[in-house]
């Protein structure tokens, strides 16, 4: 893989990953559904462009969120975004996007390893207390009786699962939706 | 036409990546100082394209493989396209600061750089927007500072393409009255649009195109006469003043001209 | 709220570098403190750094509405769940090793977060890529940064008129978990799909610009800067170091 700088072409893209994953979270919750697809962004921009730029996307998309919502919890999570943009880059290279059947496993697998991330960093620099939907449950576990590293990694992983899943499913649809001339401006596709 | 051109191409031919025909095929074209052609044709017939290859963004910027020769003297080309929103930066908070983007790029003295932003706003008529933020101005006002942010770097060749697609009116007939001034200040004007009425109100020399060849060009007169939309508006028999009869229309603009 | 407040203190006129150092250090110092009484000197710092910026009122305000979720889970998994010895508040037994664990970890996030809402209030986004620009930083960063909050609003409007247009269409947002998700693509795909037939036009428009040069660009107006000013975002780093020491050499002995 050559490492030459990002161009513009790659800027604006990572651009447009970044607002594509900060404003997705408005349809998700116009859908109620129990997920944040905040790296539907990354992922497309690791698909389109490489790695580089999609843990640029990631690093720029977690400090931007922190910026606009005044959460700054969510800045150490910007490790979990690095390995979300590395794995993203690897299935692509793979061709995983290019079949639905095949991105919803490599969805999976990346919530798995993306879960395995979040939940050390949300234990160790938060006692696993960063509000959202994940802390409910590890609350909901930890009052059940479980540990409380067993119910802050139970909680990372069953929401990273299904988002992740979701997440490679939209964006191998995405891909797929490309008209044939917009999909030749993006070399990394062709690989 | 003047016999030093700007730009000249001669039998180009350039296709987009991953396109099956290509969007310019044998196209000999050349583009003056002081010149206004205005490109027209049908969606796709290769307007937009004789634009970015004759300004030189295609193929660098868009990608594609260009055949034949493209010779210029124009050491900076400038483009504008249809969406005012698309074309800015981002990262400017005041009119001023976004037109002086460009030659602030160019690492020139704070000096030159506040002269030329301070130029370009005075040609396109709109020095009043300076102070203002982009993110509050309406269509019309936005798509005449990204024309002067293009102006600002003094580029030799101008290329607009649709640029009045999104303006109302009264806007779209500012930004067309900017055109002939900028030709006389020297430089190259190119402009594709679908808007014929419009066009034959500034251009010097007219280039019809479908398919992406050249199949008519020379006096705005005649090649406008001869499109599609005249044609249509002839055989259906429709008077004067619209839709539009062009060769009338011509005979009223070079009567405003006079005035 | 939270945004720039204008303003004329201390903070507003400083240099942008500066006020985000001393919210970093509030940040990374939050980290290598580990008792409640550190913690809580913190944030009294952050309290006072609020003040500085003539923003105390409105980000502590800000701070207080946010970090409540927190304090309440907090409560929860560490103090009512947390490990014995217990102790008895009234009805209920809380751990007094959960509350200290609570108290530190809340006033952590309680000081990050009054930190750089004050940041935020007192940095303007201009001036910031304006230093930026000034001190060389890469074309791109500034960019992706200071650009893509000028972009959102527009993308968050289309989605919500592709959320309308779709509806109009028959769409429906409600139904089984199976149908919502069925939705997600009528919803997402023309909005990422509009969004990349825009990025020819605006690589173009930025390249006839000279964004692509490398060269540096011009800086307009670029914020002061002082040596009281180095000096102190050098002790802030200073500091930073020496509470890093300080923990590890508790740990260790």
């Amino acid at each position: 893989m050559t490492v030459r700088p990002l161009s513009l072409r790659d800027l604006v893209l990572i651009r447009l990953g970044v607002a594509v994953n900060l404003v997705i979270g408005q349809i998700v919750a116009a859908l109620l559904l129990p997920v944040y697809l905040d790296s539907v962004g990354t992922i497309l921009v690791a698909a389109l462009v490489g790695p580089r730029a999609a843990i640029a996307a990631g690093l720029v998309s977690q400090v931007l969120a922190a910026v606009l919502s005044g959460n700054f919890t969510w800045l150490p999570f910007g490790l979990v975004q690095i390995v979300i943009a590395l794995y993203a880059a690897g299935a692509a290279r793979l061709g995983l996007f290019r079949r639905i059947a095949t991105a919803v496993p490599a969805g999976v697998g990346m919530g798995f390893v993306a879960a395995s991330c979040s939940a050390p960093i949300s234990y160790f620099v938060f006692g696993g207390v960063t509000a959202g939907g994940v802390t409910v449950v590890t609350t909901v576990l930890r009052a059940l009786g479980a540990p409380l590293s067993v119910a802050v990694a139970s909680a990372s992983y069953s929401t990273d699962l299904l988002d992740k899943a979701i997440a490679c499913a939209l964006v191998s649809v995405v891909l797929r939706s490309l008209p044939r001339t917009l999909a030749a401006r993006f070399p990394a596709l062709a690989r | 036409m003047s016999a030093h051109p700007l730009v000249a191409l001669e039998r180009a031919t350039f296709s987009y990546p991953g396109a099956a025909r290509p969007a310019l095929a044998d196209v000999t074209f050349a583009v003056a100082a002081g010149e206004v052609v205005v490109v027209t044709g049908a969606a796709g017939a290769g307007a937009s394209t004789l634009l970015l290859v004759a300004t030189g963004f295609a193929p660098r910027v868009v990608g594609g493989t260009l055949s034949g020769t493209r010779r210029t003297a124009a050491r900076r080309c400038g483009v504008v396209f249809a969406r005012p929103w698309t074309q800015l930066t981002g990262l400017c908070s005041t009119v001023r600061d976004e037109v002086a983007f460009g030659p602030a790029s160019l690492g020139l003295p704070r000096d030159e750089v506040l002269a030329a932003a301070a130029r370009a706003l005075d040609r396109l008529g709109i020095a009043h927007l300076a102070d203002r933020e982009p993110a509050h101005l309406s269509g019309g006002e936005l798509q005449r500072v990204v024309v002067a942010a293009a102006l600002a770097l003094g580029p030799e060749v101008l290329a607009l393409d649709d640029p009045a697609a999104e303006l109302d009116p009264e806007a779209a007939d500012a930004l067309y009255a900017a055109l002939p001034g900028l030709a006389s200040a020297g430089t190259a004007v190119l402009l594709a649009t679908p808007d014929l009425e419009r066009a034959a109100g500034v251009a010097t020399r007219a280039v019809e195109m479908r398919d992406g060849r050249i199949v008519a060009e020379g006096a705005p007169a005649r090649v406008l006469a001869g499109t599609a939309v005249a044609r249509l508006a002839r055989a259906a028999g429709c008077p004067a003043p619209w839709p539009v009869d062009v060769a009338a229309l011509l005979v009223r603009a070079d009567m405003g001209r006079g005035r | 709220m939270i945004g720039y407040i204008p303003g004329r203190s201390p903070l507003h006129r400083a240099h942008p570098y500066t006020t985000l150092a001393l919210a970093t250090g509030l940040l990374l110092g939050a980290f290598a403190l580990t008792r409640p009484a550190e913690v809580w000197l913190l944030v009294a710092a952050a309290a006072v750094y609020a003040a500085v910026g003539g923003v105390l009122r409105s980000s502590a305000r800000t701070a207080l509405l946010l970090s409540l979720p927190i304090w309440a889970l907090l409560f929860v998994v560490h103090g009512l769940l947390g490990p014995e010895p217990r102790a008895a508040v009234g009805p209920v037994a809380v751990s007094t090793a959960g509350v200290e664990r609570a108290l530190v970890l809340g006033g952590r996030i309680t000081a990050i977060v009054l930190g750089f809402l004050t940041a935020l209030s007192t940095a303007s986004p201009h001036r910031l890529v304006e230093a930026m620009s000034a001190r060389g930083v890469p074309f791109g960063r500034t960019f992706l940064l200071a650009s893509t909050l000028t972009v959102l609003p527009r993308m968050r409007e289309r989605a919500a008129q592709i959320l309308e247009a779709q509806q109009c269409r028959g769409l429906r947002l409600g139904g089984s978990p199976l149908a919502r998700l069925r939705a997600l693509g009528p919803l997402a795909l023309p909005l990422v799909l509009g969004a990349l037939a825009e990025v020819d036009e605006q690589v173009l428009a930025l390249d006839a610009r000279g964004a692509a040069g490398g060269g540096r660009r011009t800086p307009l107006d670029p914020p002061p800067d002082s040596p009281a000013q180095r000096v102190l975002r050098w002790s802030v780093l200073a500091l930073v170091v020496a509470a890093y020491t300080w923990k590890f050499w508790r740990l260790r002995g």
